[in-house]
């Protein structure tokens, strides 16, 4: 990563020591006759004959006619920053350039040509192929590309579902349909069924492909191609799959904000030069940018001057500060302590069998999911209140809520397994199937969250709205004040909706399938609030920084998704339980280690060593070694870069300031001898010199 | 060059990175469709023929744009330099701002934009109309003069790797090409 960045940087300069020629220069210093004495120039200009100055009017023209023949005819024209009566020029005397060439290498190049064309065509075609490309258009346009962000990356969770989806139908459920038993029967309608069911996950769903239950090991029988060691296989792959997309995606993310944080700080520059959003067109919008980019500047001015007063801080008031700091952290204890204790008390209750009732009997089946959604809603405003009373800098105080969202999200998601398993495991199962239940735990997390989402916005938000618009000046009105979208606590959302389909999809395989269908109705639902009910948001989320806050929060909840059915599996073999795993794949006395190791015992000796020896410690020291080798050598040439880059801009600045004075002196040396004549017409060099001496070092 | 979209050979035409305007073109022209309306009657008879500055910022994707008058300018190949654009002008600035234009393009183009006299380099002056048109022209809504001293002091210690004074256009590049939301903000969609 880190050479390859350093050779952009340089390709960049040197790129630009061919492009920056763009238009006359009014400093002094470059009009001087001291420039076409300078052996760079004159190298730059040796490479093409007769171009013309006169040419150009003010057009970057002559920059293309200007560079390394051979270097630019390489690019397509397209890619030329340049006007199409230029482009046109160029492409004649490419053309005039194929036809003294052979027959043979003007072949190769159109060949070549037409390649890259098609190419590009293609990869059009495969973004074209990406749904809601026209709304994710307007919603930029309406709000920016932050909350465009959220979008893209609810659609690409939906992408990442149908993945799991397609492995689930080629490792689980084909196998399943093709060689499994008659299970016809198990799929009909029952009479003491009902709808309810489909909230419960109880009764019809029960016996149908839904849950784990279904899948016990078929006539496929093959000791190492059955149904448990393919089922294995499959939610294994699923794990492996998202792994690897969050990483890379974590990554590439992390890359680009480490660069733009840590050693350079080019905050301000980007705020500046990266400010405007060209695709809005809504002049209420651009409004509404205006004063977004206002806030976010005099923002950066205030914290800078934050700073300079935290630094002249007192010791007393530092003692009074950070008391307060303790004491609102002790309260943010509290609030989790008292949710989790919530959480805690709902699940005991639900678990509490009661048959007065099939409305109550729904309440406390969904007692658990309530409570957590409810202390989900709550909390983080809390936390945001709470964050505006110690005295961070505003970034510290959002990344703070955000911080502690975060933490009560996947901690209560993580709490509610915890004591899910444990009570699992001690109430001895009367209903038979006890993965069976953790899968309906999870699909009932899931189905709810999904409730919760469509009652938020059509019975809280949109009548809110409405209420507005009728009554604008009524006291309730005003009293709510306006809606906006706020953008990390939605995408905690969706990465608490995912790490359930995670963590549900070992007991429930047909959970992604249900994320589909939920998250598209999600998309289209959030599409609605945002369009119908919310205003744009005064601080926006730059986009960059959040897609690599959303994907490692993604990362976080594999991680613990991983973890619970490991975790499941070992208390399940405690000792001191009687429970057996006594449904699924895996009946009676197959566990995971049996099926796996009676597959490995029928392949041939040398691979049964080969396995042995990759499972064993004695394998894990090397990789360790190597990784470490490898990270090591990383690192190391990741600082000599570091150390080039330094070198390289100390060069720039002294080069610079040579030039600027040698000039100056130049100029005035010809200033004293009244020498009449002015420096040439236009377009003459300006900086180039200095990128090609660094080249040239 | 004719007036009707079908007199733009194809070979000229996939010269631009203008792959969606090309698909539009092919459709009987959005583009082309787009700029006739903004010409007059006798305009329209002559190929060559300018619209002139005001007219092109009517346009719904530029209206509210602050840096239109500077994008006309940008690209118009007007010899008296009142930012008219000729049909050709106009499809140039339309690959500039469209998908496939490279990230190389775009801060090229956005450098050139942003400099506002045309010199070569972002100086104070250039980086002082910048921010103005950022944060809004009018008098209440412009920073200050400290607040606007402290702010440029700031973007030049951080981009001018010379220290010059001045941004310049491989200082102004370098800086983009490591934000990687400019590709996606940099663009006006028809």
């Amino acid at each position: 990563m880190e050479d390859h960045k350093t050779v952009q940087f340089m390709r960049l300069l040197s790129e630009d020591s061919i492009g920056s020629t763009l238009s006359s220069d009014s400093c002094e210093y470059y009009q001087t006759e001291i420039y076409d004495l300078l052996p760079s120039v004159q190298a730059v200009r040796s490479l093409h004959g007769g171009y013309d100055t006169q040419e150009s009017h003010g057009g970057p023209e002559p920059e293309e006619s200007r560079g390394p023949r051979d270097k630019m005819s390489q690019h397509p024209l397209r890619n030329l920053a340049m006007s199409m009566h230029g482009k046109r020029d160029a492409r004649e005397r490419r053309k005039m350039q194929i036809s003294n060439n052979g027959f043979i290498k003007s072949w190769s190049r159109s060949q070549s040509i037409n390649r890259k064309r098609i190419q590009a065509q293609v990869r059009e075609m495969g973004f074209s192929l990406l749904p809601w490309r026209h709304i994710l258009l307007k919603i930029q346009a309406r709000f920016g590309v932050g909350v465009k962000s959220y979008f893209v990356f609810l659609r690409y969770l939906i992408c990442l579902n149908l993945l799991h989806c397609a492995l689930i139908g080629g490792f689980i459920l084909g196998p399943t349909a093709f060689y499994g038993r008659n299970r016809t029967e198990s799929l009909r309608f029952n009479k003491n069924d009902s709808v309810l069911d489909f909230f419960l996950g109880s009764g019809f769903l029960d016996r149908s492909p839904v849950f784990i239950g279904f899948y016990t090991p078929g006539s496929l029988d093959l000791s190492c191609l059955n149904t448990p060691l393919l089922y294995l296989a499959g939610i294994l792959s699923i794990f492996a799959f998202s792994l690897i997309i969050a990483a890379r995606r974590t990554t590439v993310g992390y890359k680009h904000t480490w660069m733009l944080e840590k050693r350079t700080s080019v905050n301000v520059s980007f705020k500046i030069f990266c400010g405007w959003d060209f695709n809005i067109q809504d002049p209420a919008a651009a409004m509404l940018k205006h004063s977004f980019i206002r806030n976010d500047l005099k923002l950066f001015l205030e914290e800078q001057s934050f700073s300079l007063r935290k630094a002249q801080r007192t010791l007393g008031q530092k003692v009074r500060l950070y008391l307060l700091r303790f004491i609102l952290n002790l309260v943010v204890l509290s609030l989790l302590g008292g949710a989790f204790y919530l959480i805690y008390f709902s699940t005991m209750l639900s678990l509490t069998e009661s048959s007065d009732g099939w409305f109550l009997n729904l309440v406390l089946q969904y007692l658990s999911p309530i409570t957590i959604t409810f202390v989900n809603l709550i909390l983080p405003h809390m936390f945001r209140k709470v964050s505006s009373f110690e005295d961070y800098s505003l970034t510290v105080q959002v990344n703070a809520t955000l911080v502690r969202s975060i933490f009560l999200k996947l901690a209560s998601l993580g709490i509610y397994l915890f004591f899910v398993f444990k009570t699992r495991q001690t109430q001895q199962e009367k209903s038979g199937c006890r993965e069976n239940q953790l899968g309906r735990e999870m699909y009932k997390l899931c189905i709810f969250n999904f409730i919760a989402t469509f009652c938020s916005t059509f019975f809280v938000n949109y009548p809110r709205k409405l209420l507005q618009e009728m009554y604008p000046t009524s006291l309730l009105a005003r009293l709510l004040g306006k809606q906006r979208f706020l953008i990390p606590f939605n995408v905690l959302d969706l990465v608490y909706v995912q790490t359930v389909s995670w963590v549900g999809v070992y007991y429930c395989p047909l959970l992604p399938l249900i994320g589909v269908v939920t998250l598209v109705a999600t998309f289209y639902i959030k599409k609605f609030s945002v369009l119908r009910c919310c205003v744009a948001e005064q601080r926006m989320f730059r986009a960059s920084n959040s897609s690599v806050l959303f994907h490692f929060m993604l990362l976080l909840g594999l991680l613990m998704a991983a973890a619970a059915p490991v975790l499941d599996y070992y208390q399940s073999k405690q000792p001191n339980t009687i429970s057996r795993i006594s449904c699924g794949p895996f009946l009676n006395q197959e566990s995971v280690f049996n099926v796996t190791n009676k597959c490995v015992k029928r392949l041939p000796s040398s691979a049964q060593t080969a396995i042995r020896y990759l499972s064993s410690e004695a394998f894990a020291l090397p990789l360790l070694l190597a990784e470490i080798i490898l990270l090591t050598s990383y690192v190391s040439r990741g600082r000599a870069n570091q150390r080039a880059i330094e070198r390289l801009k100390d060069m720039l600045v002294m080069c610079s300031s040579d030039k600027r004075y040698l000039v100056k002196q130049h100029a005035t040396m010809l200033r004293g001898q009244k020498n009449a004549k002015r420096g040439r017409p236009v377009a003459v060099e300006q900086k180039t010199p200095l990128p090609s001496h660094l080249a040239a070092d | 060059m004719g007036t009707t979209a079908s007199h733009l050979d194809k070979e000229a035409l996939s010269e631009y990175q203008v792959n969606v305007l090309h698909k539009l073109l092919k459709k009987k022209s959005c583009a082309h469709r787009k700029f006739r309306e903004l010409q007059n009657k006798e305009e329209r008879s002559n190929t060559t023929s300018r619209v002139p500055m005001e007219r092109i910022n009517e346009l719904p994707e530029l209206k509210s744009n602050p840096f239109k008058e500077r994008i006309c300018h940008v690209f118009s190949t007007s010899e008296n330099k009142d930012g008219s654009l000729t049909f050709e002008d106009f499809l140039d600035l339309l690959s500039a701002f469209s998908d496939s234009a490279t990230l190389e393009i775009k801060s090229h183009y956005a450098f050139r934009i942003f400099d506002f006299d045309d010199d070569g380099t972002l100086d104070y002056d250039d980086l002082k109309k910048l921010v103005n048109c950022l944060t809004g022209e009018s008098e209440d809504t412009r920073l200050n003069d400290d607040e606007m001293k402290q702010l440029i002091t700031n973007i030049l210690e951080e981009s001018d790797i010379d220290k010059d004074g001045t941004v310049n256009l491989s200082e102004f590049q370098h800086v983009i090409s490591r934000s990687p939301d400019f590709v996606s903000s940099f663009k006006i969609v028809l």
